[in-house]
């Protein structure tokens, strides 16, 4: 049986704009290249990775999977604002979003403290150089998503978005989900994984 | 009242980075751990993708790429567990 038009056209449809999508797939095959990189690792050193976890704070890679997916949550539903026109409650939904966003840098700062107070340095051996490349990298692009959220914040305020036209805050949303996408994965490698 | 959609997403990605962490906690290895930190990935993964991004009504062919990334990544989990040595050895250098 054939897609009735509107089932089809929902198939077809592209969250955000093309455009974030190019950048989001490059993204992904970039970490699926750094995650060869960690698996060839693992292999050549098991041992370092057998006991390498142990020495990092879970409690801190938890905290940063917590609030990247609520983060989540709320550009679910600031994008569920949108669709309903309701401005204020969108730009709500987006500031919560930035706000548990910049709760990771900060976890970050304070996890990288106690790793080197506990000598989990660049030098402490190669489980701890992959982790520092992997996670920092990931930082990075949390950082992207941050700024890119603060922009659809901006453009929100100012009545740029509408039920009928919001790609641009629906491309900043997935490229965040990106990012938690991502995470899911580094978090065992690095606090569970042996 | 039945919880939203949204939230219940949520919550249960909530209680699967729990688990995901107590396993951390508790330190152990092997099969039994590899095969549920591959099955958490592409839960948690799959959640994320059709129900944060929305990913469930849109483009499929977008749709098959994120889902073959958080497929994938737990098939490399399970191979690098069975086969360390093997990929040790072909990715050798010298």
């Amino acid at each position: 049986m054939s897609a009735s038009a509107p089932d089809s056209v929902a198939a077809d449809r592209v969250p955000g704009n093309k455009g974030i999508w190019v950048g989001i797939f490059c993204v992904l095959v970039e970490f699926l290249l750094l995650f060869i990189v960690y698996f060839v690792a693992k292999a050549h050193h098991p041992e370092a990775f057998l006991t390498g976890p142990d020495k990092l704070a879970t409690v801190a890679g938890t905290t940063i999977t917590v609030l990247l997916l609520s983060s989540g949550y709320c550009m679910v539903k600031a994008v569920d604002a949108v669709r309903r026109d309701d401005r204020r409650a969108t730009l709500r939904w987006i500031v919560l979003a930035i706000v548990l966003g910049i709760g990771y840098p900060v976890v970050k700062y304070f996890e990288i403290r106690w790793n080197i107070a506990n000598g989990v340095d660049d030098k402490a051996g190669i489980f701890y150089g992959v982790y520092y490349y992997l996670t920092l990298n990931h930082l990075v692009h949390v950082t992207w998503g941050i700024l890119g959220l603060g922009w659809v914040a901006v453009r929100t305020g100012i009545g740029a978005y509408t039920a009928h036209e919001h790609g641009g805050l629906e491309a900043a949303a997935v490229y965040w989900h990106t990012t938690d996408v991502i995470w899911l994965v580094i978090f065992p490698f690095f606090y569970v994984l042996r | 009242m039945t919880m939203p959609h949204a939230e219940r997403i949520w919550i249960a990605l909530l209680g699967l980075t729990a688990l995901g962490a107590w396993l951390g906690e508790t330190g152990g290895h092997g099969w039994a751990l590899s095969l549920t930190v591959a099955f958490l990935i592409a839960l948690k993964g799959h959640l994320v993708i059709d129900h944060y991004m929305g990913m469930r009504d849109a483009n499929r062919t977008i749709r098959r790429v994120l889902h073959a990334f958080v497929f994938v990544v737990p098939g490399l989990v399970l191979l690098s567990h069975g086969f360390g040595a093997a990929i040790a050895r072909l990715t050798a250098i010298g």
